[in-house]
């Protein structure tokens, strides 16, 4: 068990450490460095050469590639990620709270998208096969096919323009308390729950289906058990766990949703903080915020693993 | 492969499927044909309201909007599909080598996989924008290698279930190259599967690529494309709210459209689409 959970463990590192290598190069290693982004190409071309030497030594450009990439993993760990080009701030500072907001709001999803998912998985398989489960697989084929910005869109046209309930943006300043800009979120939450139901549910109900059909659940149906209770108590535990690899992997999902939302209701989150940094070619930005992200993603996908083997006994025995 | 045809009549689903991508490929192949204007020209004043001169009226800037409508989907469309084709091909006869080859190239390209899957694609192709740029080339490879990851997975299970084969086995102890056997006895196996690849990576491509625009980070302007148009649009969304609409309805219909005709096809041929997930 213990040398599963190491195994599991340095896999997770390992996967980490990987991404960190991939993120740097991706952006260090390309046509271009950061000397274009602060200066245009006639500046280039007219500043003496010493001095263009001088801003490269300035900007640790003139070190190799492997040394740049050995300290940039270095302070990554620290926390360090630089500071922006133009303004010369530390990216840690402009990403802490925007990071802190897109966090609360995925939380949230999570807290609601995951119960109902379950709930329509679970409608899905108990009516396999019937009106009501090709109604709500359309529905679900629907609810993933049209991007979550046309949600979002739709549901300002909606709820915001046609029926003035909500707020068409969010005015929440970026290091206003939480609870503050999660009041007011209800739109921007209701767009990322709406993808995120079909997708989980589709996953769910198919291992829904598969636990209801097993040979135990039609023992306990036929001893008397009440069906509510099978479902609940007996078939659900053994249709989410093998669920739960798979819907880590939503994860990644999660994040690419949020920073569209984030872009049409104005949320002060780590989204707007990217698409600036890419527009603007601030690569220590785009590395520090595509760096957290992956930490989230490889957690999220460690926990699930390690969930599965508390739970299922089958997975500890290999 | 005789009875699809006839199974898929039976599925309404896929039939408005069909019909929907159908519908959508005669407007974008046609549509320079017949629209009324020149969609990037300036032809009447800003924000008209539909009338008979413009029948979308114009947009913020006085274009004609049921010309950029129309031509609106045609670069999206080409991208998504270029994208999901090389997916497909790519995700094939690499996944196939993996499982042909086993071992350490097995492990190595599972592992490359696991490690993409981990990034969500919006961050994915930020990271190559803030290299490489803006550009048409750059967003179909880097989409391209984003679907390609699923599909790789998918056609790698197939693989391995093949690789116990009389007529494999056969092939390899005849004698033959490594490649041969994957392109010639592994490869006619998989392409009900690759079909449905393609299909699944090209809507998903789709779903990308028109968020990438909306965000600013996929196509420019003025190229006329529909996530560009709603975003142009929110800055006007209480007024002229068909600016919205309408960009919306179409790539939401042509979404829909590739899903419903591939869970269908799916369906009639006994694959499971629902592993692959839209999102994949």
């Amino acid at each position: 068990m213990l040398s599963v959970i190491a195994r599991r463990l340095s896999l997770s590192l390992a996967t980490l450490l990987a991404l960190a290598v991939f993120i740097f190069a991706a952006t260090e290693i390309m046509p271009g460095d950061a000397l274009d982004v602060i200066l245009s190409s006639d500046e280039i071309a007219s500043i003496p050469p010493e001095r263009l030497a001088q801003m490269k030594r300035d900007l640790g450009l003139d070190r190799p590639a492997l040394e740049r990439l050995g300290s940039f993993l270095l302070n990554a760990v620290q926390g360090d990620f630089g500071r922006t080009l133009i303004s010369k701030t530390p990216v840690a500072d402009i990403i802490a709270y925007p990071m802190r907001n897109s966090l609360a709001l995925a939380l949230l999803v999570i807290a609601i998208a995951f119960p109902l998912a379950i709930l329509v998985g679970i409608i899905g398989a108990c009516w396999h096969r019937t009106p009501t489960d090709h109604v709500l697989a359309t529905a679900t084929i629907v609810g993933y096919s049209i991007p979550e910005f046309v949600i979002g869109t739709l549901l300002v046209l909606g709820f915001a323009v046609a029926l003035p309930w909500f707020s068409a943006t969010i005015t929440v300043d970026t290091r206003a308390p939480v609870l503050e800009l999660l009041k007011v979120s209800a739109l921007p939450v209701a767009t990322i729950v709406i993808g995120s139901v079909a997708y989980l549910s589709r996953i769910l109900r198919v291992g829904m289906i598969e636990a209801l059909s097993a040979d135990n659940i039609e023992r306990l149906r036929m001893t008397g058990v009440p069906p509510w209770r099978v479902v609940f108590r007996h078939a659900l535990p053994s249709a989410v766990i093998p669920c739960l690899t798979a819907m880590a992997l939503y994860a990644a999902a999660l994040v690419s949703g949020l920073v569209v939302v984030e872009l049409v209701f104005s949320i002060p989150g780590l989204g707007q903080e990217l698409v600036r940094g890419v527009v603007r070619r601030e690569v220590h930005v785009v590395q520090a915020i595509a760096l957290a992200c992956a930490v989230i993603v490889v957690t999220l996908n460690l926990a699930a693993d390690l969930a599965v083997l508390a739970l299922d006994p089958r997975a500890r025995s290999q | 492969m005789n009875s699809h045809p006839r199974l898929l009549l039976r599925k309404p689903l896929a039939l408005i499927g069909i019909g929907l991508v159908l519908a959508h490929l005669i407007a974008a192949l046609t549509a320079p044909l017949w629209i009324p204007y020149d969609p990037t020209a300036l032809v009447g004043a800003a924000l008209e309201p539909p009338n008979e001169e413009f029948l979308f009226g114009t947009d913020e800037l006085g274009r004609d909007f049921l010309s950029r409508v129309f031509m609106g989907g045609r670069v999206a469309i080409l991208v998504a599909f270029s994208a999901g084709v090389i997916a497909a091909v790519g995700g094939a006869l690499i996944g196939l080598s993996a499982a042909y080859h086993g071992g350490a190239i097995d492990d190595l390209v599972c592992r490359l996989v696991e490690l993409k899957l981990a990034i969500p694609s919006i961050l994915f192709v930020s990271l190559f924008v803030t290299g490489f740029g803006q550009s048409l080339g750059v967003l179909i490879a880097v989409i391209a290698i984003i679907k390609m990851m699923g599909a790789i997975r998918t056609v790698r299970a197939a693989g391995l279930q093949l690789m116990n084969l009389g007529y494999v086995r056969a092939a390899q102890l005849r004698g033959e190259s490594a490649s041969s056997v994957i392109v010639r006895e592994l490869l006619p196996n998989v392409i009900d599967l690759l079909l449905v690849e393609f299909a699944l990576r090209s809507s998903s491509a789709l779903l990308l690529v028109s968020a990438l625009s909306f965000l600013g980070l996929g196509l420019s302007p003025p190229t006329p494309d529909w996530g560009l148009m709603i975003h142009a649009g929110l800055a006007a969304i209480h007024s002229e709210p068909w600016l919205i609409l309408i960009p919306a309805v179409c790539i939401s219909t042509l979404v829909i459209g590739v899903n419903f005709a591939t869970e269908g096809i799916a369906d009639a041929w006994g694959l499971d689409a629902a592993r692959g997930g839209a999102h994949g």
